[in-house]
């Protein structure tokens, strides 16, 4: 990180033992925890720490984190990553509806958490727009609108090449659905998914390694919510 | 003039239409004839009226032109006696007419033109009313009788389908169909039952044809009744049982579908309280280790976070154990191993065995308690889970435990000072996963199995729990087991 002063990271989970282990992960990657037990702390501690990111549980013992999500995001723009659970779809869906960028499962290796935390903050970043981006054997020349895999060039629909410029730039990042509908098509086609479904499909069959269904390399799918682009 | 007809026609017409429709009011057209007999006596008092009256009619007007006189007569008796009394009228007053009053009187002038055409006319009335009434009694009786029969199908179905218990509407159906059809008892009884040397029976099919029913009245019927009973109530009662018994499906599944849906709905959420459970010190335990492992770490840290992982690690220990006896409650795998057991030993294992850190608890066992025969793990099980929700919601305010002997029965009280229980969470509280509102006051949150396994494990083992408590003032838990009788060889100490 470029600032001298470290990030300051929110993070609200009623378990003490989860908030001790991590402000100490935080500190070791480089940012200051700002611990918060219940919903309405959270909120306070948002206004009155000004941090640069927030990491909210779910199940919170005053109020819903979605609910947490919904008042930060009234005059807030910083990263929101989600604490959840597998089987709270529902509710991951409603929370990203509601504004939060991210989630992790629990339980979550810290290293995934920190990685998320790191694309989510890249965004509100100014002055990285990259104009080519290489990732493994991929090269996107955003300039130029050309994508190389293996110095090979690879031809894109333009459809299929807006939809891996946004992946791309985002990259790390969730993309949901609606976010990549309206980016690529415009704010009318946001409940569009099986369009949408059908151009991944095509753009993975050109840019990912054959028979690599499970070990997608480049776009991978958050199942119900997005994808997004391997870090 | 006009009006006042109009009216008499009216008044008429409500009166045939009446009479029609309601059986009993008395009329010419109502279904039944009246007797002939009082047609034969009406019919003679009407002839000789109408022939006295022409008597001082003729001096008024020609003799000859009086034979409409007998008109109404014929009309009457034709109308309410069918129509071969009015012919027979129609006749008579033709024969009266020629002898009493057609010039020569006192003689039959079979060839007088005059008498030829009197009888014309007696006869056309007699034949015209006649049939017209009798057209009209035949359709009333119609009418009467479908109207019987539709009170009696709606009657049945009333009795039948008002109750939710059908068994029990079956026998007021058949008495309802035996009063109908004036026999002395009738039975509705479902499936097929046999005919006797006093019943008959009646098979009620359903529309494929299988028996539902038996429909069982006295052989001595009156004459018409069998045919009634198989040609308009049987296809009836068949229909309404039918329906009662879909109905009466019908019902069994909605509530075997509720039943379905709430252990459903149950095991959703023991789903989601387990994962959540389980997600949650396994997080910590996670995070807690990759922490350890940083190298900015400091040795205050480190202690902090090695007791982090110790104290999560107990928790999903005990958890894990819960679970467990949760799972062999639910399955019926606990058949308790009885074996005497000292109470004693046991609150002293259980509150040894306690891993949180909490309110001290405090022990006294009446001297006259005996031992029992239990299942030892078991009871102590249900001992632990009890202490550990006790000391949860005590504070630093003591947990006592007090055990005596109350007749055939030891009575072990586990006695708190904590917040009470609200009577509306009462219920709940041995529901598995159900945790008591005030807990989230503490940090070290419980499972909410707890008190589900302390009542599984002791009436496991022939007991009861109960539980008092008083808002701010605190909550007992009540265990009662049962003494089954002393052991062969006293055990001393």
């Amino acid at each position: 990180m470029s600032s001298a002063a470290k990030p300051r990271v929110l993070v609200c989970d009623d378990e003490h033992q989860i908030l001790r282990a991590l402000r100490v992960i935080l500190r070791d990657a480089g940012y200051e925890a700002v611990p918060a037990t219940s919903g309405e702390e959270a909120l306070d501690l948002a206004a009155v720490r000004t941090p640069d990111a927030g990491i909210i549980d779910l199940v919170l013992p005053d109020m819903d984190g979605v609910e947490v999500c919904r008042r930060l995001r009234e005059w807030t723009d910083m990263p929101l990553i989600l604490l959840s659970a597998v089987g709270d779809e529902d509710a991951k869906v409603r929370a990203l509806a509601a504004g939060a960028d991210d989630y992790v499962t629990k339980p979550f290796g810290p290293r995934e958490l920190i990685a998320r935390l790191e694309a989510n903050l890249r965004r509100t970043e100014p002055d990285r727009e990259e104009s080519v981006i290489v990732t493994g054997e991929l090269e996107i020349d955003l300039a130029s609108h050309t994508v190389r895999l293996v110095g090979e060039e690879v031809h894109l629909t333009p459809i299929e090449f807006s939809l891996l410029a946004v992946l791309a730039r985002n990259r790390g990042r969730l993309m949901t659905h609606r976010d990549l509908l309206v980016a690529v098509w415009g704010n009318n086609y946001g409940e569009d998914t099986q369009v949408l479904r059908a151009h991944i499909a095509n753009l993975r069959r050109k840019i990912e390694p054959p028979g690599s269904g499970e070990s997608r390399r480049y776009i991978r799918t958050d199942p119900g919510v997005g994808y997004r682009f391997a870090a | 003039m006009t009006s006042s007809r109009l009216r008499a026609w009216r008044y008429l017409g409500q009166r045939v239409g009446a009479s029609a429709q309601a059986p009993g009011t008395t009329g010419a057209l109502r279904g039944r004839r009246p007797s002939p007999i009082g047609g034969l006596i009406a019919a003679a008092v009407s002839v000789t009226v109408a022939t006295l009256a022409i008597f001082p009619l003729s001096h008024i007007a020609p003799v000859v032109s009086l034979g409409v006189v007998y008109l109404p007569a014929v009309l009457l008796i034709a109308t309410y006696w069918g129509l071969g009394l009015g012919v027979l009228t129609a006749v008579v007053s033709a024969v009266a007419f020629n002898f009493f009053h057609l010039p020569p009187t006192g003689d039959l002038q079979l060839a007088d033109r005059r008498n030829w055409i009197s009888l014309a006319a007696f006869l056309t009335v007699a034949l015209a009313a006649g049939t017209i009434a009798e057209l009209a009694r035949s359709r009333a009786q119609e009418a009467e009788r479908r109207q019987a029969e539709a009170d009696l199908a709606a009657a049945l179905a009333r009795e039948l389908l008002r109750s939710e218990d059908t068994e029990r509407a079956l026998a007021t159906t058949a008495r309802r169909a035996a009063d109908a059809l004036g026999l002395s008892s009738a039975a509705l009884e479902l499936g097929v039952a046999e005919p006797g040397p006093r019943r008959l029976a009646f098979a009620l099919h359903d529309a494929g044809g299988d028996q539902i029913a038996t429909l069982l009245v006295p052989r001595d019927l009156p004459a018409d009744a069998e045919e009634r009973l198989r040609a308009r109530v049987v296809p009836t009662l068949e229909a309404l049982v039918a329906i009662a018994r879909r109905r009466d499906a019908l019902q069994a599944e909605a509530v075997e579908t509720a039943l379905l849906r709430r252990s459903d709905d149950i095991k959703t959420a023991v789903l989601r309280a387990v994962s959540h459970d389980l997600r949650t010190p396994l997080t910590a335990v996670l995070a807690a280790g990759h922490a350890l492992g940083t190298s900015s770490i400091s040795e205050a840290e480190r202690t902090e976070l090695s007791a982090v992982v110790v104290e999560e690690a107990t928790r999903l220990a005990s958890l894990v154990d819960k679970l467990l006896d949760l799972s062999r409650l639910q399955a019926g795998g606990a058949a308790p191993r009885t074996d005497w057991v000292s109470i004693e030993d046991l609150l002293a294992a259980a509150s040894e065995g306690l891993r949180a850190p909490g309110a001290p608890v405090r022990l006294l066992v009446d001297d006259d308690v005996p031992e029992l025969r239990a299942d030892a793990a078991q009871l102590e099980r249900a001992l632990a889970n009890l202490l550990e929700n006790a000391r949860r919601y005590a504070g630093d305010r003591p947990v006592s435990v007090h055990a005596r002997r109350a007749g055939d029965r030891v009575v072990i009280s586990v006695i708190d000072q904590g917040p009470g229980i609200e009577p509306a969470e009462i219920e709940r509280i041995f529901e598995p996963f159900y945790r008591g509102r005030s807990s989230a006051l503490g940090s070290w949150t419980g499972s909410g199995l707890g008190l589900a396994i302390a009542r599984g494990f002791v009436e496991a083992n022939g007991g009861t729990i109960a539980v008092e408590s008083l808002p701010g003032q605190g909550t007992t838990f009540i265990i009662s087991l049962p003494v089954e009788g002393q052991p062969a060889l006293e055990v001393s100490g």
